[in-house]
């Protein structure tokens, strides 16, 4: 259906934030001099007037946005997510405090800025974000979720983070009729003896997993998580009671990320043995975020490692 | 209203003005009664401007393009904000010497859920970027609407400065009047002590702004100033020299922020 597959995430972003700049004419977008990296020019070149670089000023950037959204824009941040960090109390003191109508758009999330190595590599973002009052937060898996959820993302009222990478983007979502809605996980694969859970461009190796466990008998299920905050309790815990066991992956660290989100839904619904597959400490230089992945174990050969662990 | 001599103001209005200053300091020093961690000297710095701002200039509104914006970005003065919107009748009296307390209103910074708040504020260095976002908003939109932003000589220190006040000048933004007091301290002790601040004016001229300083506690000083600051084409910056602890002489212009129940309750006695 969605012929997300020949692009990749960022250049999906780019032609889609277009596309909404064309239904929404408060619609504005702002970046922190990274306009053409993250794709974000794609904007500018329609709309010129509604397109701000800020310069490379963070925390002004995104207070600049709130008062935007203040006098009624519907202002979208597009930055690297390491760097949209650095403006972390900004938005947690304005944007999260007044509760305002801000879109937080970041690319280069991840291991997706490979070469640049750890300074521009940002496992941490999902952790900072999550705990902020008021903020929804979202990862896509691939260009064709980028297509289906930024529409609704944009629409929505209210602050929200959404987590992109950059090129690396294999397709997983592309075969799949889903519409998307805030707040809903769903199902890439069904299982009966494990349930792999996770978001973002991992889940391609939660589905290459789930097929090596297929040839050794084993059923697992892959949930796209997606939405990890406000996060779909009623699916984890469905999936927890169904299967019994769950290993959950990330593209970031496992200290506060979407395993322990999962974690925080499992053990007060229904505690099942877990694993947690993700990063442990900063990354470094690669010539891929592929390489990068492998390198740290956050692959599907790791996956089945820990879902062997739990079928013992 | 202006005199009838074309001054900008006329006595009658700048006595009431004046009363009504006067009127909002006592009640920030009132509020040492009844909580005793408020920034008491910060707010009497800010009592003059705040008064100007909000009965002569500030129009209200309800569409956010055709209305003034006031942001106060040294939060902690919000104990003097207060005192103001009461003034103006937006903040009950009892509200006032609840400040604070767990079932009262007014939080020890602003939050917008307070009436007459514009900006949630407390961390500084914030304001000034939101209001050049209002400001562009409000261009955007072809409105009439202006933003006043007052921050601290202390605030001066933060990065995030820099990044907004470059930004205005890039903006070309011609609808922002920012106060910065020089009252010549910050929290730990003078701003010589911390980080001398010498070169403020200089600075924020050479990126572009227009530059006015005033007295800010005379308000006629400040009716003045503000009126050529509205003129101004491009973005405008007052600096406006204050006293910490103003007219609350147990503290004033020194680092200390308050004085104890029973010296206020001397001092409002006596005066």
């Amino acid at each position: 259906m969605l012929q997300g597959s020949s692009l990749s995430i960022r250049e999906a972003f780019g032609k889609t934030l277009v596309k909404l700049g064309e239904e929404d004419p408060e619609l504005v977008v702002i970046t922190g001099d990274v306009g053409d990296s993250s794709r974000a020019s794609y904007f500018k070149e329609k709309f010129p007037d509604r397109y701000f670089n800020v310069g490379i000023s963070e925390q002004d950037m995104v207070n600049f946005a709130a008062g935007l959204s203040a006098v009624g824009k519907n202002p979208a941040v597009v930055d690297f997510a390491m760097f949209m960090m650095r403006a972390w109390e900004q938005i947690r003191n304005t944007i999260s405090r007044m509760n305002m109508n801000v879109k937080i758009l970041v690319t280069h999330s991840g291991y997706s800025d490979s070469g640049d190595g750890s300074s521009h590599q940002s496992l941490e973002d999902i952790a900072l974000m999550r705990t902020l009052p008021n903020f929804k937060v979202i990862v896509p898996a691939d260009p064709a979720d980028v297509m289906r959820s930024l529409p609704v993302v944009i629409k929505e009222r209210g602050p929200t983070y959404y987590r992109m990478g950059r090129e690396y983007s294999p397709p997983i979502t592309n075969e799949i009729d889903y519409k998307f809605e805030i707040g809903k996980a769903y199902m890439l694969r069904d299982g009966d003896d494990l349930a792999i859970m996770g978001a973002g461009v991992v889940l391609w190796d939660a589905l290459r997993a789930a097929e090596e466990l297929e040839k050794m008998g084993i059923s697992a299920a892959v949930i796209n998580l997606e939405t990890i905050k406000p996060i779909d309790e009623a699916t984890i815990e469905y999936y927890a009671r169904k299967t019994g066991r769950i290993v959950t992956i990330e593209e970031h660290m496992i200290y506060g990320g979407i395993g322990s989100a999962v974690a925080e839904v499992v053990v007060n619904k229904y505690p099942v043995p877990m694993r947690f597959v993700g990063a442990t400490t900063f990354g470094r230089s690669a010539r891929s975020q592929r390489e990068l992945l492998d390198y740290y174990g956050i692959n599907s050969q790791t996956l089945v490692k820990k879902a062997l662990e739990l079928m013992k | 209203m202006g005199g009838s001599d074309g001054t900008p103001i006329s006595i009658e209005e700048l006595n009431k003005l004046r009363e009504k200053a006067e009127r909002a300091r006592k009640n920030v020093i009132r509020m040492q009664f009844y909580d005793q961690s408020l920034h008491v000297g910060s707010s009497l710095s800010s009592i003059e401007i705040l008064t100007t701002l909000l009965f002569k200039y500030i129009r209200d509104g309800k569409d956010p393009v055709n209305r003034d914006w006031l942001i106060l970005s040294k939060g902690h003065a919000a104990p003097a904000l207060y005192a103001v919107l009461h003034e103006k009748g937006l903040i009950p009296e009892e509200e006032l010497w609840k400040i604070q307390s767990i079932n009262g209103l007014l939080q020890g910074h602003p939050e917008i859920f307070i009436p007459g708040v514009d900006m949630s504020t407390g961390s500084l260095g914030q304001g000034l970027s939101f209001g050049v976002g209002v400001a562009t908003g409000i261009k955007m939109a072809k409105g009439t609407g202006r933003v006043f932003v007052i921050m601290g000589d202390g605030e001066q220190d933060e990065g995030e400065i820099w990044e907004a006040m470059t930004h205005a000048v890039a903006r070309k933004l011609d609808n922002i009047v920012a106060f910065i007091e020089l009252n010549g301290y910050q929290l730990d002790a003078s701003t010589e002590e911390v980080k001398p601040k010498g070169y403020l004016k200089d600075v924020w001229k050479a990126v572009g702004w227009e530059v006015f300083s005033c007295d800010g506690h005379d308000i006629l000083s400040l009716v003045n100033t503000v009126e050529e600051a509205l003129k101004a084409r491009k973005p405008v910056v007052i600096f406006a020299k204050t006293l910490r602890g103003k007219g609350f002489t147990p503290i004033e212009n020194t680092k200390k922020q308050r004085a104890s129940p029973d010296v206020a309750r001397e001092f409002l006695i006596n005066s």
